[in-house]
């Protein structure tokens, strides 16, 4: 096990830190992660609008009056349905501040190249009409969410590399000495905002004249379909969870890498959840962001609230027991660093197994449970992952199932444990005992 | 003397602060310690004296380690058992070994 452990350090940690400190895959998860607060201040209206009560709505149209559930989605579509150009902004900008490059005009010009390759008309179904017509003069809000994400991702990458391209190579326009330096910036940007739009308005006219139309459609067919279906089912969880715990018994944070290369799908998923749920149509995934944070990683990675449930009420060594005592505050936030570094898990070869076991476990219980219907599905509803349980799962999938599934999760995940747990404490008990008492030790031998 | 502190998402640093900002103030020393997340280290760092990594993002190391050699300040991972226990006085007599030492070295 120790040749394991070793084995891992020397050659998966030089891969973990290059994941993680690969400069795309940091801008991609930054800049997204700039979204967030908006995000979640759009779930809020979302959430009053879909409140899960019966007559629900009928009194809301009551109280304030017709339509009311719609007005309340007004801030939803402000908020939550620009993901995508917000997170354009937002990757730009972080991928511009790592070249230390200006990142607001870097931003700037990725906003515009998006909205560029983003064709100006709405489908629109008129009264009577059974076919939509294209309405031109707007732009389609719908590809500006999690629609959009990829394509926003892709022009925040690339326009971004150009730009730093020939800002590099200094084909600049330099104002002289004495110019304010505001006004210099803003000519400075000029030549490079300037290819880049230019190459993304002969892209389009090109994509034009081919049957996809528009490149939303061609990223939609060639990289978001298939990844979103290898993120979104079964064994795409179960290898990217196994992968989170693998790298936290190293000691290293697998959440964090993971969702560089995952975040994305699972949040886009997590967008097209929102869409359906406002539209009140059915929930098209299982599979999101809120699945891992809220359902699979109960007190943490490594769903671990079990363990410190363990740990608190039925530990016998004193260590364990102190460390529940601990554990228990940040864990009901889903924070568990001191387990997995107090306990410890990390190369722990007894409490890693567990470790790996029970959150894969989750996943497995609440995919099965969501996919018979028996729980309700992640509404898109945008639960920061500090949320404690039980609270987290209700407002996830605005159902009691969802809060009762968590529950059935930590009991399973206690169960998983238990074993490991009794061993181990067992271990420490003898330890302590044996420092205590050394000379009564001595006699027993 | 100004001790940064850098996890994930800052969180679980938050409270190893706590800790260390209270052993700081039992031995009566005006310790400035914070805790960021990794991506606004960038920014933090030129009011600092020392970075501290958690554990769990020692992966970043060799990247932080150049930012840090540039500004001249030192960089320490900390401790496993330290931080899992939250054990603040143990992480600040890391740091200020870590600071007492780079000062040598630039003297």
């Amino acid at each position: 096990m120790n040749k394991l452990f070793h084995y891992m350090e020397k050659y998966f940690m030089p891969v973990a830190g290059r994941l993680a400190a690969q400069k795309h895959l940091c801008a991609l998860r930054d800049g997204i992660a700039l979204a967030m607060p908006m995000i979640i201040i759009g779930s809020v209206f979302l959430i009053l609008a879909n409140l899960p009560f019966p007559h629900y709505s009928d009194w809301l149209a009551h109280t304030f009056g017709k339509d009311f559930s719609t007005k309340l989605a007004y801030p939803v579509d402000a908020t939550f349905n620009m993901m995508g150009l917000i997170a354009c902004f937002g990757i730009a900008y972080r991928l511009a501040e790592s070249y230390e490059i200006d990142g607001v005009t870097a931003g700037v010009i990725s906003i515009c190249a998006f909205l560029l390759a983003t064709p100006f008309s709405i489908p629109f179904i008129p009264v009577g009409a059974k076919e939509a017509i294209q309405v031109t003069g707007g732009i389609p809000v719908a590809l500006m969410g999690s629609k959009g994400l990829f394509v926003a991702m892709i022009i925040a990458l690339g326009s971004t590399e150009i730009y730093r391209f020939i800002v590099k190579k200094n084909i600049v326009i330099r104002m002289p000495d004495g110019v304010p330096p505001a006004v210099s910036k803003s000519f400075v940007a000029l030549i490079p905002g300037f290819i880049v739009i230019f190459i993304v308005w002969l892209l389009r006219l090109w994509i034009e004249n081919t049957h996809f139309g528009n490149l939303h459609n061609i990223v939609g067919d060639i990289l978001g379909k298939p990844l979103g279906v290898l993120g979104t089912i079964l064994w795409g969880s179960i290898i990217a969870e196994g992968l989170i715990s693998l790298l936290w018994v190293c000691g290293l944070h697998g959440a964090n890498i993971v969702s560089g290369v995952m975040g994305p799908i699972w949040l886009g998923a997590m967008g097209d959840n929102a869409a359906a749920y406002a539209a009140h149509k059915p929930l098209p995934h299982i599979i999101t962001q809120q699945f891992f944070d809220n359902f699979v990683h109960l007190g943490g990675s490594g769903a671990t609230f079990g363990l410190v449930i363990l740990f608190l009420f039925f530990a016998k060594s004193g260590q364990l027991k102190q460390l529940g005592k601990l554990a228990i505050g940040p864990g009901i936030f889903e924070i568990n660093e001191p387990v997995t570094f107090g306990a410890p898990i990390v190369m722990n070869a007894l409490l890693v197994i567990p470790f790996i076991l029970a959150p894969l476990m989750n996943v497995v219980a609440t995919y099965i449970g969501m996919d018979l219907g028996l729980v309700a599905r992640p509404n898109g509803v945008a639960v920061p992952w500090t949320t404690p349980p039980i609270i987290s799962g209700f407002l996830a999938t605005g159902s009691i199932s969802g809060a009762i599934m968590q529950a059935f999760n930590i009991v399973m995940d206690f169960f998983i444990y238990l074993p490991f747990f009794m061993m181990y404490d067992k271990m420490l008990k003898k330890q302590e005992v044996q420092v205590e008492e050394p000379s009564k030790n001595v006699v027993s031998m | 003397m100004n001790i940064l502190l850098c996890c994930s998402a800052g969180m679980s640093t938050s409270l190893l602060v706590s800790r260390m900002k209270k052993s700081a103030l039992e031995q009566n020393l005006p310790y400035h310690i914070w805790a960021v997340p990794i991506d606004s280290v960038n920014k933090e760092m030129s009011k600092a004296d020392c970075l501290l990594l958690g554990p769990q993002v020692r992966y970043m190391f060799p990247e932080f380690k150049k930012l840090c050699d540039k500004r001249g300040i030192p960089l320490g991972v900390i401790d496993t058992a330290y931080y899992g226990t939250f054990n603040g006085k143990e992480v600040l007599r890391f740091a200020e070994d870590l600071i007492r030492k780079s000062d040598r070295i630039s003297d």
